[in-house]
């Protein structure tokens, strides 16, 4: 073999060995943040509902998920009900999706209910979760009806770059009385939120009330 | 474009002093805008041509070399087509030859049998007692009738002439139905004899043949030999054909290793668990494709190892025991691939079906699931036939790999010569084109000349 044959082979060597590469880019971190305040803890069926079939079944090999609870003061390890990262074996991805749905259900069962409603806070703790993970794709989905009532004492405020590589999705955002009186309060509401969260370096604020979007949306992604 | 107007506040006035001191400059400068045109033109043409010359001789170099190629690579395969028939006639003749005294010998045998045997069965029909005559002259004798003693002696002939018929009869009917005994023993023997001759001849025709095939590959081998345009056209055609038939042996063996990826992806990911990418792939994929480039990689060898194709040289170099050897390995190594293959299909199929169950039970809709799955045999069943034959097609495919490369070379060559001779074309044309139009320029500014003048 002359010098140029192994050299190829060495350059084809170095090169595979280079492109070995970690595939955290290309897992998705999610947080689900289920609000169990006021009027919208009656909804605490269909938040488990659209995380079973529409997050937590779409989920692949290496993906995290979250679910955390939106009540009085949550920004603390307390609220978090439940999370997964997926093993890469898929049998045993399976078996842990099955343990996280049957974690959804008991929630889904409780009688759980907060007086105030803290989504800055429940967003902080996501976000600290997230980053933990190192995943590529980072998502925070708010189950709510996106009214924060801060219990008096608490107080929340984001930096610059709270939220730096996250998206949001506001799913399901019910309309209280003052929304249906007023649409406008309805989105300077909803304005707020995306105001906020871009301005502390969000990727995207989105809003669906179709539950189908959210797999297409993490698909769209990755 | 207003900071270009003289009166902004005007624009009609700033466009009109701008048409009309540009055409005072034109005017003015005639002569020097004349020469610059000319010259331009004259840069532009010779740029182009030049350009245009360039793509055309290397078009030229490229179609020599493909001619060249083709010739070498066509006399090369020729060589190699007469020194396999010539070694197979080697094969055949020694091992045919090897048994043909002892063919001969056989028959030397079964012929001196077959003689010996016929001299045996010759017929000799037993004489009868020579006396018949000798009793019709006593008989015929005077004074013998009514005489009893010549009566009585004559009736002592005749009872021993009877007997002795009879018993020369009787040798008869023996002697015969022995000849007919070894008239049938010698029916095998002729059968055998036939059979020998029917191997000789087929023998001969396989002999025959093989000389045939190789007055045709010899008298192929002389019109390439002449390196003219009939052995280039002739090779280029065979190219032509080889490449379109082998590229779609070469898109059926992508397709299949496209479909066996799929089969054998998933279970993979339950065997090589891994975080870590290779080439963006997750090792689990990558996994998959080594296997499948395994498998062809094995059919190369194969093909080597037997001898159809060409590509490793020091394979071919071997000796014929040592090829053998590693057919087989390759034979047995394809097929352990198959099996392996064969039973990722069967653990894909129930690796699906556990996942859909688990999206089913996480949609609530586990019903669903429950009434697919009716039937679902058949595709298991389907799947790992698939993931076993796929392997071995896939090495089949890699006979036509040899031709490929070499057919593609020259397809290559001939896309290239056209490229580089359209390229040329447009150069021509464009150069033709800017030249009329800055003709036309220079026409009107001469117009104008000679106005003057």
């Amino acid at each position: 073999m002359s010098r140029l044959h192994y050299l190829s082979l060495l350059l084809l060597v170095f090169t595979l060995i280079n492109s070995c590469s970690d595939s955290k880019k290309y897992e998705a971190a999610m947080c689900v943040l289920a609000d169990v305040s006021g009027t919208y803890a009656d909804e605490k069926k269909n938040i488990a509902k659209i995380s079973k079939s529409k997050i937590l079944a779409r989920m692949k090999a290496g993906d995290s998920l979250f679910f955390m609870r939106i009540d009085s003061n949550s920004y603390n390890e307390g609220d978090l009900i439940a999370n997964l990262t997926l093993d890469y074996i898929p049998s045993n991805a399976n078996k842990q999706k099955l343990a996280m749905a049957a974690e959804l259900d008991k929630f889904a069962q409780a009688k759980t209910r907060a007086r105030y409603t803290d989504i800055s806070g429940a967003m902080l703790n996501c976000t600290d979760f997230l980053n933990d993970t190192e995943s590529g794709n980072r998502l925070i989905i708010v189950f709510s009806d996106m009214k924060e009532e801060l219990k008096p004492g608490i107080s929340r405020s984001f930096t610059e770059d709270q939220f730096k590589d996250i998206h949001f999705i506001a799913m399901n955002v019910i309309k209280l009385d003052a929304d249906s009186a007023d649409p406008d309060v309805y989105r300077k509401k909803l304005k707020d939120w995306e105001n906020r969260t871009l301005n502390s370096g969000a990727l995207s604020f989105n809003v669906f009330n179709d539950e189908d979007k959210i797999p297409e949306y993490i698909e769209q992604l990755r | 474009m207003e900071s270009l107007y003289f009166l902004p506040e005007m624009p009609a006035l700033s466009i009109a002093i701008w048409v009309v001191g540009l055409g005072v400059f034109i005017f003015v400068a005639r002569i020097p805008i004349h020469k610059a045109l000319q010259g331009l033109s004259d840069g532009i043409s010779t740029g182009f041509s030049k350009i245009a010359d360039w793509a055309e001789n290397a078009a030229n170099k490229i179609k020599k070399r493909d001619e060249k190629v083709l010739l070498e690579s066509g006399v090369a395969s020729y060589k190699n087509k007469l020194v396999d028939e010539f070694g197979r006639v080697e094969i055949s003749f020694s091992k045919n030859l090897a048994d043909y005294p002892g063919l001969q010998r056989r028959l030397d045998d079964y012929i001196s049998k077959l003689e010996g045997d016929y001299r045996e069965c010759g017929q000799t029909i037993p004489k009868a007692p020579g006396w018949n005559d000798a009793v019709t002259s006593i008989a015929k004798l005077q004074g013998s009738a009514g005489d009893r003693v010549i009566e009585k002696m004559l009736g002592e002939i005749h009872r021993s002439a009877v007997d002795g018929e009879k018993r020369a009869l009787n040798e008869l009917r023996n002697t015969t139905s022995k000849r007919h005994k070894i008239l049938s023993s010698m029916a095998p023997i002729w059968k055998r004899v036939n059979k020998l001759m029917k191997d000789v001849g087929e023998k001969i025709e396989s002999v025959m043949e093989t000389s045939e095939r190789i007055d045709k590959y010899m008298t192929e081998f002389q019109k390439i030999s002449r390196q003219n345009e009939e052995s280039i056209d002739l090779l280029s055609s065979r190219a032509n054909r080889m490449f379109i038939a082998t590229s779609i042996v070469m898109f059926a063996a992508v397709a299949g290793a496209v479909v066996n990826f799929f089969i054998i992806q998933l279970p993979m990911s339950e065997l090589v668990p891994s975080a870590d990418r290779v080439l963006g792939m997750t090792v689990s994929s990558f996994s998959a494709l080594i296997i499948i480039l395994l498998e062809f990689v094995t059919g190369i060898f194969f093909w080597e190892s037997v001898g159809f194709t060409h590509i490793i040289p020091q394979i071919s170099l071997l000796p014929r025991g040592r090829r053998k050897y590693i057919s087989y390995i390759s034979i047995a190594f394809l097929l352990m691939l198959s099996c392996v293959e064969a039973s990722l299909g069967f653990f894909r199929e129930s690796m699906a079906e556990s996942s859909q169950a688990t999206v089913a039970l996480l949609s609530g809709d586990a019903a669903r699931i429950a009434s697919e799955q009716i039937g679902q045999n058949w595709v298991v069943y389907g799947q790992a036939g698939l993931g076993f034959a796929l392997p071995l097609i896939l090495g089949l495919t890699m006979m036509a790999l040899e031709n490929f490369i070499e057919t593609s070379q020259h397809a290559a060559a001939k896309l290239g010569v056209l490229l580089f001779s359209l390229f040329g074309n447009l150069c021509r044309m464009a150069s033709h084109i800017v030249c009329m139009i800055l003709k036309m320029a220079m026409d009107i500014l001469l117009v104008s000349k000679t106005k003057r003048a």
